[in-house]
């Protein structure tokens, strides 16, 4: 048993942590969220030259072959950094889907993803379906004529390509087309987090047989399993936050003089960050599970997966919360980077289902 | 300036020492060796009770520590120089983890857990050979003298006065004073406790660590009965016991070290992970049979966190086996552990709805028929009672998090 990071994790991580630093402090952040595009091309071409677009893909795909440990540790770096580039929807959402699956162009594809030079969202996601996302609505005619409306399609606004789920005759199918094709409409929104997504409807879109990525057990299980490391990376960005908000108060109140003393002094402060660090610790020993049974395939995968989303989606909130009153005023300041931590909370625990949603799931 | 990717690439075969969550072969095979023993050699009466709830009596308590000697276990935590197993952190864990799964009492931690080590690391040659044995054999039932009425978290603040004197040659300490939540110091031949030898320095110089005969004249024992009904805790009164000077444990006025030592050894396994999983395990099933969503989302979380807290130990563990050292991180696990273990007996008494307005004491109904209700039903309520302790004993919660403000976070 070892569960500590090898020397190349650890280097990883450092390399992450010096990117955000020097080059995505909160005031780049601010400006990107306030620019039309919701990410940054210079930023986002910098991720490409650092191989981190490359990360999931498997080598035959021209990636770099690394796996969910990998993948978890940019996550928790990027929560830190409240990093709002669109890693999630490009790279993890779509990049891996292709990745896994027969698709011919995936290699194009993925090539394009690698050097940053293309933005391709995943549709997966229907108003009053809920969590079911294998059940989608959006129907495919033996035809290949597409109907129907997506929900929170994360980047939709600056997607080139959107995979799309639909189901053909009650089969599943996953299919890959141009945003700008005949009868697609996009309608794009802000995330509370910074973010963007778009709903977006297919109107008599008129398909062939070569935008079918995969069909039935095989649509299914590739859908399952992409949704699953999306989920895992966004629960380690979850951990990077609560690390942040623990890290990021307790400088704060070390600071904050009160009644004569820094409030760092008060024992009821303390203890309540005692609790914080210790929510964020329980929370990475749960990342560590989770990833490690990702890493090995293993058949309760999706188990600890829900396991941890269950857990951060709740004491992440619960940690962004404290962060927040012990910050006083400060907390609830726009202007101050704390308060968006809990909006970045709010959001990860809405996606791929909530805290509730997931310890069902869990039994 | 970043660009590194093609460093990483190059560097993919050297990944040494990857993450693993699977114990080696020789620790499973150590696992399934102490099933075995559970299995075969675990006393049969001492489980027929404990898997009926029963409370156990002092004689089922001797027989399963007997039993642990016999096989050699018993000094689970020593070096082997002084009869003890050895083992590694990992094998030390899943010896707690699967005992605490097979439902097995505590290991009794006064003897072989808190002053065996004491005496080992800090006793002459003498006190070795007088105690050691006989606390790897079971012969001797120690108890703990360190809280005092006055002196709970505040242990230092400690009065209970040893004063030396000398007759005839015969050099010893007399002592005055009471010691309190002694646990089954009713069953005790021996008491180590932690007098006052000075008073003139800052309070934690001047106390003493001393190896007291329970037979001695003056000593009074009267029992505490606790919320659940059970007599498990006592006050010790000492009036004038004379103790001989060659059971004291080191130098004079160095007791608070050891006393530190002491807690810290006694941290290890305190998260009970084992027995925790054992009664989240017979709670899933009551619950399954239930149809009651409220107490399956609460059983849901608790499987959730206490994953989480067996994760986090085995994070220890590795960091121990890594070469580090377990900080006042540990205190993390004393708090979360002691939790879950209130918080799962405490759905025990949520799950036996009505019923749990029905209590017989702690050993059930042994003396008359059991009424109409769910089996679970005593025994969760007497769970709930007895184990409001454990965020109180130990160094409480609250000084865990004191512990952990100034050690973690620095203030």
């Amino acid at each position: 048993m070892n569960l500590d990071y090898n020397d190349e994790q650890n280097m990883l991580r450092e390399q992450i942590q010096k990117f955000c630093e020097s080059e995505y402090d909160f005031y780049k952040r601010e400006e990107i969220v306030k620019s039309s595009n919701d990410f940054d091309e210079n930023v986002w071409n910098l991720f490409a030259e650092q191989g981190w677009l490359s990360m999931p893909f498997s080598e035959q795909s021209g990636g770099l072959g690394f796996g969910p440990i990998e993948l978890s540790i940019l996550f928790e770096e990027f929560g830190k950094a409240l990093v709002i580039e669109p890693y999630l929807s490009t790279v993890v959402l779509s990049g891996t889907l292709l990745d896994k699956s027969t698709f011919s162009e995936k290699n194009d594809l993925i090539e394009k993803i690698c050097t940053g030079s293309i933005h391709i969202s995943l549709a997966y996601a229907e108003v009053d379906n809920g969590y079911d996302y294998l059940n989608p609505s959006t129907t495919l005619d033996s035809k290949f004529v597409l109907n129907g409306t997506k929900t929170l399609v994360l980047n939709g606004s600056n997607a080139e390509k959107v995979i799309v789920t639909c189901t053909n005759d009650d089969t599943l199918n996953i299919v890959v087309l141009d945003a700008n094709t005949p009868g697609v409409s996009i309608n794009s929104f802000s995330t509370v987090d910074g973010q963007s997504c778009s709903e977006i409807s297919f109107e008599n879109v008129k398909l062939n047989k070569s935008n079918i990525i995969a069909t039935g057990n095989d649509a299914a299980n590739l859908l399952k399993e992409t949704i699953n490391l999306a989920t895992l990376c966004i629960c380690a960005e979850a951990v990077g936050c609560m690390e942040s908000c623990y890290h990021k108060t307790l400088e704060y109140t070390k600071g904050r003089e009160q009644f004569g003393q820094p409030i760092s002094g008060f024992q009821v402060l303390q203890h309540r960050m005692v609790d914080m660090f210790i929510e964020s610790e329980l929370a990475k020993s749960l990342l560590i599970k989770a990833m490690l049974e990702v890493n090995n395939r293993s058949d309760e995968m999706y188990k600890h997966v829900s396991a941890l989303k269950s857990y951060v989606g709740k004491s992440g909130k619960l940690s962004a919360k404290e962060a927040v009153q012990l910050h006083g005023g400060m907390g609830v300041s726009e202007e101050m980077m704390i308060g968006h931590y809990l909006k970045k909370m709010i959001s990860i625990d809405a996606l791929f289902g909530n805290a509730d949603y997931h310890l069902k799931t869990f039994s | 300036m970043y660009n590194e990717a093609l460093f990483y690439q190059s560097n993919l075969i050297y990944k040494e020492k990857n993450m693993d969550i699977n114990f080696s072969k020789e620790d499973i095979a150590f696992r399934d060796e102490v099933r075995d023993w559970l299995s075969n050699d675990y006393p049969k009466h001492v489980k027929e009770k404990t898997d009926a709830g029963i409370t156990i009596s002092k004689e089922d308590l001797i027989d399963f520590h007997k039993a642990l000697s016999k096989k050699g276990w018993m000094g689970y935590n020593w070096p082997v120089e002084y009869g003890g197993t050895g083992w590694s952190a990992s094998k030390l864990y899943i010896f707690n983890k699967e005992l605490g799964l097979a439902g097995c009492p505590p290991i009794l931690p006064f003897g072989v857990g808190m002053v065996g080590p004491v005496i080992y690391t800090f006793g002459n040659d003498e006190q070795k050979e007088r105690f050691l044995p006989d606390i790897l054999n079971f012969n001797t039932w120690w108890c703990q003298g360190y809280s005092e009425p006055g002196s709970g978290s505040d242990l230092a603040s400690l009065k209970t006065k040893a004063v030396l004197r000398n007759d005839l040659d015969e050099d010893y300490y007399v002592v005055n004073g009471s010691k309190t939540w002694t646990t089954l110091a009713q069953n005790a031949d021996w008491i180590f406790c932690l007098v006052r030898t000075d008073n003139s320095g800052i309070k934690q110089e001047g106390i003493s660590f001393l190896l007291i005969d329970m037979k001695s004249p003056g000593i009074e024992v009267k029992p505490i009965i606790t919320i659940d009904g059970d007599h498990e805790v006592n006050s010790v009164f000492f009036t004038d016991v004379k103790v001989p000077a060659k059971n004291l444990i080191g130098e004079e006025g160095k007791g608070w070290t050891y006393a530190k030592f002491l807690l810290a050894h006694e941290r290890f396994g305190i998260a009970g992970v084992g027995a925790s999983m054992r009664q989240l395990n017979r709670l899933k099933e009551i619950i399954s049979k239930l149809d009651n969503s409220d107490l399956q989302k609460k059983v849901n979380e608790l499987e959730v966190a206490l994953s989480a807290i067996e994760i986090t130990e085995l994070r220890l563990l590795s960091a121990l086996e890594n070469g580090g050292h377990p900080g006042a991180e540990s205190s993390i696990l004393k708090i979360k552990g002691t939790e879950m273990q209130q918080a799962l007996s405490e759905l025990f008494v949520e799950a036996s709805g009505e019923y749990a307005l029905m209590y017989p004491g702690p050993h059930g109904y042994e003396n008359n028929d059991k009424p109409a209700g769910p089996d679970y039903a005593a025994e969760g309520l007497s769970g709930f009672l007895n184990l409001r302790k454990t965020s109180i004993y130990g160094g409480s919660n609250e000084i865990q998090k004191n512990i952990l403000s100034k050690f973690v976070l620095g203030v």
